[in-house]
């Protein structure tokens, strides 16, 4: 696991600004967003109205956190339980043989499949590092015991 | 363990802000789910005049009545793999370029029922238009798609020997 601050940083700024602009792209479009929700199947239209209107801005909130550092390891919490739920997600569908498009970074999509979970898998490595690797914030809790 | 409680706490916080900007950045659009404009898909009538959306249900009438064309715009080697029974394929991509003279030759009066793959409905939209702006008067675009057509157990064909079925 990666600890070494300067490349925690890079991790954060990099991990949360593809969330910010992930999300950025989403929200933009709402409709679009909610529409690709309801072609994965999981959930009705009341529902993936609700998650296209919500995922977006914790995408953004969770990156921005991340880069400015405020809530460093509740904001790696958020992005990495999304990946998790993302790469689960893009499991579920190719064995259902689904053939929709991921709605991962809006306009530019592609299909939700392997391509897909690598790319979730890498991002994943990176919030496992900031939420493991970081530590507590010394200024609240001290050297990190972990 | 004080400090995993302290990440649980933001982590539930940032959840709980995401919710409030979504409320508040969303107000119209919430106000119009409210009064039901996107009960069948995600996109706004407005924006496609002269079409009509309809539902799998709908759909279903007109296949089974026969009282329609039923038009598959998704790429040829996934309609060949299976398709609506009796559907024509053209793709949306190809129907930008020429419509072939078979589809022109339905009538132009009679419903054109467009469908494309998982309710993904960008490219059956497009091809509606494109259709419509061809002269066909009564274009309808059946919003839940191959998707949910195979999902309601509808009828499905193939064009490769032997994968006929009754059911999806």
């Amino acid at each position: 696991m990666v600890r070494h601050r300067a490349v925690l940083l890079v991790f954060r700024i990099v991990l949360g600004g593809l969330f910010v602009y992930a999300g950025a792209a989403k929200a933009l479009t709402p409709l679009d967003f909610a529409q690709n929700v309801r072609n994965y199947q999981l959930v009705g239209q009341s529902l993936s109205f609700i998650a296209a209107l919500i995922l977006p801005w914790l995408e953004i909130l969770a990156g921005a956190f991340l880069v400015l550092g405020i809530w460093r390891r509740g904001a790696a919490l958020v992005v990495s339980a999304l990946l998790v739920f993302f790469i689960a997600l893009t499991v579920v569908t190719m064995i259902r043989g689904l053939d929709v498009d991921c709605g991962c970074f809006g306009a530019l999509d592609r299909k939700a499949g392997l391509g897909v979970i690598l790319e979730d898998l890498g991002m994943l490595y990176l919030g496992l590092c900031l939420l493991l690797g970081g530590g507590p914030s010394p200024k609240r809790d001290g050297p990190s015991s972990d | 363990m004080r400090e995993e409680g302290r990440v649980l706490r933001q982590a539930l916080a940032l959840a709980a802000l995401s919710v409030l900007v979504a409320a508040a950045v969303h107000v119209p659009l919430i106000r119009r789910f409210v009064r039901g404009d996107f009960r069948q898909a995600f996109i706004q009538a407005a924006e496609y005049p002269g079409l009509r959306l309809i539902t799998i249900e709908e759909g279903e009438e007109l296949w089974r009545t026969g009282g329609a064309a039923f038009i598959d715009a998704r790429p040829a080697g996934t309609f060949e793999e299976k398709h609506i029974p009796g559907a024509r394929n053209l793709p949306a991509s190809e129907g930008e370029k020429r419509i072939p003279a078979a589809v022109l030759a339905l009538p132009r009066g009679g419903p054109l029922v467009v469908y494309c793959e998982g309710g993904d409905c960008q490219s059956s939209l497009l091809l509606a238009k494109r259709l419509h702006a061809e002269g066909f008067e009564d274009v309808r675009v059946m919003t839940g798609g191959w998707a949910d057509w195979v999902q309601a157990g509808l009828p499905v064909e193939s064009d490769f020997p032997g994968r006929r079925d009754g059911q999806a």
